[in-house]
């Protein structure tokens, strides 16, 4: 039994390989080309440690690409993750942080922290970190209070149109703090647009230890969650508590949310098109499809913003471009599939 | 040095023909840069001036007096913080403006749009467009702002002293090769640079240095590995951040671009650089004393 309901050890060895081969392309390919073998050996000799070759081209894989490459990893995978949570949690294929308007809601957070100057001393990002996390979970509770009054079921409909209500929202408070103060205007159109370029090793530390422990905890709820995808009754009859394991989840998924906004701004439909990408090849088993979200979600955003980094070089595209156009088709076709499914 | 005697001289008479044409109460007219015709009866004593390059034309002509408002984000010269300011931009606002009772508003083709001109207009105010994307067109409206006010003599003195200043950095500088990369706005934000066809690149020119990212049109969203590939030999930051030329200096991955192993990186005064008025000059003198180092007191000798 257990062989069938656990991710295997194969199934395991094919992701793994799969997103290293996706991280190593993405450090091979780039805006400027470099050699493969200077990139190999700039590569090796950061991982053991070694004395860097001298030269731009080792500086270009060490302190542009590399660190980029990791925080790009690390958000895709825990927006990924968050995104199949919610999912199962709500039992409906279109909840994603980026449609309910959480990740707007933590990118104004982010930006109110920024224009009144809310900083913990002694950190870089403490003060928009945790304003992120705060309006996170702050815009999820108010978002499923909302759907829940309005619609005791909460429909996809419901979700969809409380989403958009409450991103118009958030988005003209933005532009209220935008005419408030002037000078921040273009870090306030970062947060919007979403983009990764100029994060370093830092942000990845901070955004691989939100994984580690968030990551952790929202899998160790794969069995309740497979419990939630029958109905919440059947979770109750089940032994399960649903009040914890729901709070639990949205607090873990609002940090990973947060985190993630503090460090990417707003990247939308990665959370919204891996996790239903990932059902199809391993099936709805929250066992599976949790872990392999993980890591089809890191590979997609890679993949994304190698698109973001290249396409158009020496200019770049905001990544959030390139996940909201392959976001939107794919979020067209879902909605369509499950309207017709009724 | 005989140039710049020659240029006032030249101005002084000019100047004494004008105030002649003026006295006889000619009727002013200009045409703004979008081809429309302005008459004006006499010189405006009233005007609202939105961008803060005009502002700036306005109270370097000496007409302070003149200015009943000004647009949010003018704040040069200092002085200019007691004239009443209104929103600009995608913000403007036309009654805000009206209440001003003003004979013209200089505008700058920003994000107004046709309706509110229009609006203006009916409300019996005269609209004057600037639209400046190179240094002519900075003179352009030194001089057509200096004809509506009145101040005709005033403004042919800073074109030609403008003039004369830029011949005088080009004459002193040789064309040696070296590249110069402009970052607008830092990392965090996504690195943003000015390409060909703005003031900074025509600075860059005028200076004997070729834009690093002459390939760009205007202005451009580029990725940091061509910024270190490019190796440029002078950064000038003009982000307007106090300290970007420290931290350029200490930027993760920078340590070997030219630039910073010789220390060439110029915090530069961002509102001189990108604004098309008279400061241009001081632009264009402050990077050429930077890259030429010289103390600040020098001139470049004409």
């Amino acid at each position: 039994m257990k062989t069938t309901d656990r991710f295997s050890r194969r199934g395991y060895a094919l992701f793994v390989l799969a997103l290293l081969a996706a991280m190593l392309l993405c450090i091979c390919v780039g805006s400027v080309s470099i050699p493969l073998s200077n990139t190999l050996t700039a590569l090796w000799n950061t991982l053991w440690r070694l004395p860097m070759p001298q030269g731009v081209s080792a500086n270009i894989i060490v302190h542009v690409r590399l660190p980029r490459v990791l925080n790009v990893a690390l958000v895709g995978a825990s927006l990924s993750l968050c995104g199949a949570a919610m999912q199962g949690l709500l039992r409906n294929p279109l909840a994603d942080g980026s449609t309910l308007g959480v990740s707007s809601g933590a990118s104004l957070g982010a930006v109110i922290a920024l224009v009144f100057g809310i900083t913990i001393p002694g950190t870089d990002y403490g003060g928009v970190m945790l304003m992120a996390m705060a309006f996170a979970f702050g815009s999820l509770v108010l978002i499923l209070t909302l759907a829940y009054a309005l619609d005791r079921s909460l429909s996809t409909n419901s979700i969809i149109l409380i989403g958009v209500i409450f991103s118009m929202f958030v988005s003209s408070a933005m532009s209220l703090l935008i005419s408030m103060a002037d000078e921040h205007v273009r870090s306030i159109a970062f947060w919007t647009m979403g983009s990764l370029s100029g994060t370093n090793f830092k942000q990845a530390a901070l955004s691989a230890a939100a994984l580690l422990i968030c990551g952790s905890v929202l899998l160790r709820y794969a069995r309740e969650l497979n419990a939630f995808a029958i109905g919440e009754d059947n979770a109750r009859h089940i032994g399960v508590n649903v009040r914890r394991v729901k709070l639990i989840i949205l607090i873990v998924g609002s940090v990973m949310i947060g985190v993630c906004v503090s460090i990417g701004g707003t990247i939308s439909f990665v959370g919204l098109v891996t996790p239903h990408m990932t059902r199809m090849i391993v099936g709805p088993n929250h066992r599976k499809l949790l872990p392999a979200s993980l890591f089809s979600g890191a590979i997609f955003l890679l993949l994304a913003d190698l698109v973001a980094r290249t396409v158009l070089s020496p200019v770049e595209l905001n990544i959030g471009v390139v996940t909201s156009l392959v976001g939107a088709v794919a979020f067209v076709a879902i909605f369509y599939r499950t309207r017709k499914a009724r | 040095m005989f140039r710049k005697l020659v240029s006032p001289l030249l101005v002084l008479l000019m100047a004494c023909s004008m105030t002649t044409v003026m006295a006889e109460g000619t009727p002013i007219t200009v045409t703004d840069m979008y081809e429309r015709e302005i008459t004006l009866e006499e010189p405006a004593t009233r005007v609202v001036a939105l961008s803060a390059a005009d502002c700036e034309i306005i109270c370097a002509l000496g007409c302070e007096d003149a200015l009943a408002g000004r647009g949010m984000y003018c704040d040069y010269p200092e002085s200019i913080a007691d004239v009443p300011a209104v929103q600009s931009g995608s913000e403007t606002n036309i009654e805000e403006i009206l209440a001003l009772e003003p004979q013209i508003v200089i505008m700058s083709d920003m994000a107004q749009s046709e309706e509110q001109v229009k609006l203006l207009e009916d409300n019996g105010v005269k609209v004057v467009m600037t639209r400046n994307t190179d240094i002519e067109g900075a003179y352009d409206a030194i001089e057509m702002i200096g004809a509506l006010l009145g101040r005709d003599a005033e403004a042919e003195a800073m074109v030609a002293g403008m003039r004369a200043a830029f011949e005088a950095i080009k004459a002193n500088s040789e064309h040696a090769g070296k590249t110069v990369y402009f970052e607008v706005s830092p990392p965090e934000w996504g690195l943003y640079t000015a390409g060909t066809g703005t003031f900074m690149d025509e600075i860059a020119q005028m200076c004997g240095l070729t834009n690093a990212f002459a390939d760009m049109e205007g202005w451009a969203f580029i990725s940091e590995e061509q910024v270190l590939e490019r190796n440029p030999d002078y950064i000038v930051s003009v982000s307007g951040m106090p300290d970007a030329d420290m931290e350029i200096m200490e930027r993760e991955g920078w340590g070997e671009v030219k630039a910073v192993v010789n220390g060439d990186v110029f915090n530069a005064d961002a509102d001189a650089f990108s604004r098309p008025g008279p400061r241009l000059k001081d632009a264009a003198e402050s990077l050429y004393r930077f890259i030429n180092d010289t103390d600040a007191q020098e001139e470049p000798a004409a």
